[in-house]
């Protein structure tokens, strides 16, 4: 069996975790005036005071246990945020996810997974812009959804704010042969770049319609069953 | 101690509760933040796409009253998917060369008029004319591109006010054959099926059309359905090897012309190996020679004289195995959906053609049913709703009433409230006598709207000089068409989202156009220039309605008193809704997907499942026996190679609206002569050699494009492109019936002219 780096993180940062609670609660219970510093003790090949060994040991319980932990579970989230999962807790996000995993389904984001264009984040895969910037505005963005979510300041059919920008598709397809080869990319290529035309346009609804998103739509019990049905 | 103990745990809390307090503070603060950072939703406006008939609903982006981006509305039929013409339709508004003034030509020259002085020497030369030659000495040649109320404007007053009957289009020449294919099979116009039944069908057979180019989204609407389940099959039967028949299992390439050969052939294997659905044919068909009902075995016998695929392949150019194929596909298919466009209705035989499409439908019980259905692609946005359903044509009257039939003229004339007689019985001029009549001072002064024949019309170097010879005033977006080039009044008309109409497209859906934006200039509608002319010729009694909402009206209690009853599509629903199917008869009626069919057509008897009630007497479809007559451009040893036209991906029809949007023109490039490798090995000819075409109709030079594409012996041009006039050496015959000029099918000798 293989560890993915979030399970190594998750063991470890609950290591960290216990390690530096047991380390506060005995190091709370010591008194420090009382250690000698004359009295050595053996840490593997060293010796060193008791005193010394204990402000060490003060020192990981405090503060680097702590630190290790909250780092490692930033990183943690930060990575889990990335999975299809993550934005499936919130049930507004289900029908794109049910809909992608649907094997008949004709939008966008079902022929990419459906074919394994995008192996693995599919929803993080393409609602993260470029570069450094892209990956942290996508994750202010899932604060702000997370936020409303939270509140219940939202109404369904959820709509896409604002222009999804194509660089979220060109990143793989620019290049390509199939996207070169078509003469009308190159002409509009400024509009493409700028994401004032949609790539969308001529290739379709990523995910399905507002129309059927809506609850009491035909489609909407369908797409809103549990994604482990 | 315990006092101190108990201090530190009250400040504890205090801290615990600021600092909770604190990291709601800041997380309410980096939500508000972010809120204000997205984007705001952007003002979109719902609204359809100006170029092809599959009209493609829009949503349109505006920001200080200009357009700032336009993408597929995804509540529209065609969800949310439109091609690269309709994503640049953004730029249609702002494009130089736009028509600004009236103008009138002085000397030979057209200078810039006021719209008085204009319109005042419009109806003056009108009136001239009626009183020194006759009512039928004026015309109006309108177009596909007009919005309904335009349309039935025109048609009205020149039927019911100026009392003649030279009323015709652009449709002539595309949708003629189709329209006439239909009412001579179900008794009325207009397709049974819809785009949905794309998502159900589980063979496309595509014959004499081009999707892929000419429909964009249509073809991807095909290719999803296929891409959905693999027992999909996409049939191509086209001369060329366009891009469509690239995309589709099995291509078959016919001589241009003979393809009623295959049509025939395929019912004969269809009879002949037990496939006819008998059931069906004994229920709702009724087979006709043309003259007189016969039976299932007369039409066995015409077929089996003639049409076996043994018989047929040579002269077809497809052999005996790949017919009996495809004929077993056809009536095998669970659903099977044709889908045609010019190359069956451009034709010499194309009102038999269509016919036979629909026949072979009849037979295998193909209709009705999800999936299964003939139908007729249209090339133009409105030639359906605007011309073919208001009558707009020389031998129509509204919803499907002709001229020619007395009752159909009472009961218009009573509609209008005319005195009896106001209407002519005389059929008027289709478009290619229209231009012929020019020639010999038949008709001497023509209302030209939204259409530029100068480019468009087949044998163009004949029809230009008629049109030099007539009075024509051309109402026109463009300053420099060839059309404008050669007119005597110049109107400068508003185009798309400057003005508001309805346009029905391909499947009998109306929708509304919504005005976003001011027309540049001193621009106008059509529907205001039409008005104002009717009134300047004194019959300001006949056209009463004046805005598009209130022609909408009239134009909708009409269509009440007709199988096209759309009376429940009022303006107020086609403002909300995303277009409606007719019939559509009442406010609370959903629409009608498929025709003919018992719970989704409301005209439909109850009980009766599927009923073609358009045929009165027996409410039955008819098989025609129509027997394939050679096209009069086979190939001869003086023109021993036969041209065929059409359109390309990135532009639309004559170009003057694609042409100046800089994306489209650097895409298509300049249009060339695209020539078979073998044929160009055999003439000497290298890609870029400058060629000449020469046919019975003309000369024309252009450059040479080699390619694999149409079959050895064919040579291919698209007409978009007004450097390459391709139209000067196209044929205008025409089919008898529907009079539609056969553009698909033109013997040319070829020749390299140099290097």
């Amino acid at each position: 069996m293989t560890l993915a780096t979030v399970d190594v993180v998750r063991i470890l940062g609950t290591v960290f975790c216990v390690v530096g609670i047991v380390l506060a609660f005995l190091v709370g219970r010591r008194r420090f005036s009382e250690l000698s510093s004359e009295h050595q003790v053996s840490v593997g090949n060293a010796r060193v005071s008791s005193a010394a060994l204990w402000k060490i040991l003060a020192f990981a319980g405090i503060v680097m246990m702590p630190l290790g932990s909250v780092s490692l579970a930033n990183y943690h989230t930060f990575e889990t945020v990335h999975e299809v999962q993550a934005c499936g807790q919130c049930h507004v996000m289900r029908p794109m996810i049910n809909d992608m995993h649907n094997s008949h389904s004709q939008t966008l984001a079902a022929r990419h997974f459906r074919n394994g264009w995008i192996a693995q984040n599919q929803c993080y895969e393409c609602h993260s812009d470029y570069g450094l910037s892209g990956g942290i505005a996508a994750k202010a963005e899932g604060y702000r959804h997370l936020a409303r979510y939270t509140t219940h300041t939202y109404s369904e059919p959820i709509a896409y704010r604002g222009q999804f920008p194509n660089d979220n598709c060109l990143k793989c397809h620019r290049g390509k042969t199939p996207f070169e080869a078509v003469k009308s990319h190159h002409t509009v290529n400024g509009l493409l770049a700028a994401s004032t035309m949609s790539c969308l346009s001529c290739h379709g609804m990523p995910h399905p319609s507002r129309a059927a998103r809506t609850p009491g739509s035909p489609e909407y019990a369908e797409l809103m069953r549990a994604a482990d049905e | 101690m315990g006092k101190s103990t108990s201090d530190l745990s009250r400040r504890g809390l205090l801290y615990a509760v600021a600092g909770v307090a604190g990291a709601n503070v800041l997380g309410a603060a980096a939500w508000g933040g972010l809120e204000l950072m997205v984007k705001g939703e952007t003002v979109w406006h719902k609204s359809v796409c100006r170029f092809c008939g599959t009209g493609c609903g829009l949503q349109v982006a505006m920001s200080g009253g200009k357009i700032t981006d336009v993408r597929g509305d995804e509540l529209a039929h065609n969800k949310g998917v439109i091609c690269v013409k309709g994503s640049m339709v953004r730029a249609l508004p702002y494009v130089e060369g736009r028509l600004l003034t009236p103008k009138i030509r002085r000397g030979g020259q057209l200078v810039e008029a006021s719209w008085d002085e204009a319109m005042g020497l419009v109806a003056e030369t009108f009136k001239r004319t009626i009183a020194e030659s006759g009512r039928d000495a004026v015309a109006f040649y309108g177009s596909g591109q007009l919005y309904t109320e335009e349309s039935y404007t025109a048609n009205k007053l020149f039927k019911a006010g100026i009392g003649t009957n030279n009323v015709d289009g652009n449709p002539r020449l595309c949708m003629a054959s189709a329209a006439n294919g239909y009412n001579s099979v179900f008794g009325k116009d207009e397709p049974p099926g819809s785009y949905e039944d794309i998502d159900h069908a589980t063979l496309f057979f595509l014959i004499g059309a081009n999707p892929f180019e000419c429909h964009p989204p249509i073809f991807e609407r095909i290719r999803r359905r296929r891409a959905d389940n693999p027992d999909v099959r996409i049939v191509c039967v086209d001369p060329r090897r366009t891009l469509t028949a690239e995309r589709s299992d099995l291509h078959l390439a016919p001589v241009p012309g003979t393809d009623l050969l295959l049509l025939n052939s395929m019912a004969q294997v269809i009879c002949e190996e037990g496939l006819v659905d008998t059931a069906f044919v004994d229920k709702h068909v009724r087979f006709s020679d043309g003259q007189n009902t016969v039976d299932l075995e007369a039409f066995r016998t015409f077929l089996d004289a003639r049409y076996r695929p043994e018989a047929v392949e040579q002269e077809l150019g497809i052999s005996a195995h790949q017919i009996r194929d495809v004929a077993f596909s056809f009536a095998r298919a669970k659903a099977t959906m044709s889908l045609w466009t010019m190359g069956i209705n451009q034709r010499t035989q194309g009102t038999f053609l269509n016919n036979m499409l629909n026949g072979l439908h009849l037979l295998t019980g193909h209709i009705g049913r999800p999936g299964a259905t003939p139908f007729s692609l249209t090339g133009q946005p409105n030639a359906c709703g605007g011309v073919r359903d208001t009558g707009a044509l020389s031998h129509q009257l509204p919803n499907g009433r002709l001229v020619a039939n007395d009752k159909h003229r009472a009961e218009m004339e009573e509609i209008w409230k005319l005195p009896p007689g106001t209407i002519s019985p005389k059929p008027g001029y289709d478009a290619v006598s229209l231009f012929r009549a020019m020639e010999d001072d038949r008709v001497k002064a023509c209302l030209v709207m939204c259409t530029n024949p100068a480019q468009s019309l087949p044998s163009l170097d004949r029809y230009r000089a008629g049109m030099e010879k007539c009075f024509l005033v051309v109402a026109e977006a463009f300053a420099d068409s060839e059309t404008a080039k050669l007119a005597d009044v110049l109107l400068p008309a508003a185009l798309w989202i400057e003005k508001e109409g309805v346009m029905g497209q391909g499947e009998r859906r109306y929708q509304l156009v919504e005005k976003l934006i001011d027309p540049p200039g001193q621009a106008r509608s059509d529907l205001q220039i039409l008005v104002d002319l009717a009134g300047r010729l004194g019959h300001g009694a006949v056209i009463t309605a004046h805005t598009p909402e209130e022609v909408w009206d009239e134009w909708r209690n009409i269509s009440a008193r007709s199988v096209y009853n759309f009376k429940g599509m009022t303006r107020a629903r086609l403002r909300k809704e995303r277009g409606l199917q007719w019939p559509c008869p009442d406010e609370s009626h959903p629409g009608t997907v498929r025709r003919y069919v018992e719970g989704d057509d409301p005209l439909v008897t109850k009980g009766a499942g599927i009923e073609f009630y358009g045929n009165k007497d027996d409410k039955r479809a008819v098989v025609y026996l129509r027997p394939y007559v050679p096209s009069p451009e086979m190939p001869t040893s003086e023109y021993p190679m036969q041209l065929t036209t059409g359109r390309v991906l990135e532009q639309w029809h004559t170009g003057t609206m694609t042409q100046p949007i800089a994306e489209l023109r650097t895409a298509a490039g300049d249009a060339a002569i695209e020539i078979n490798e073998q044929d160009a090995w055999r003439h000497k000819i290298l890609e870029g050699d400058i060629v000449e075409l020469r046919s019975r109709y003309g000369t024309m030079q252009g450059k040479a494009r080699l390619t694999r594409s149409p079959r050895p012996g064919v040579v291919f041009a698209a007409f978009y492109d007004a450097k390459l006039l391709i139209n000067r050496v196209v044929t205008d015959n025409v089919d008898p019936i529907s009079k539609e000029p056969e553009y698909k099918v033109t013997a040319v000798a070829l020749r390299k002219v140099n290097s």
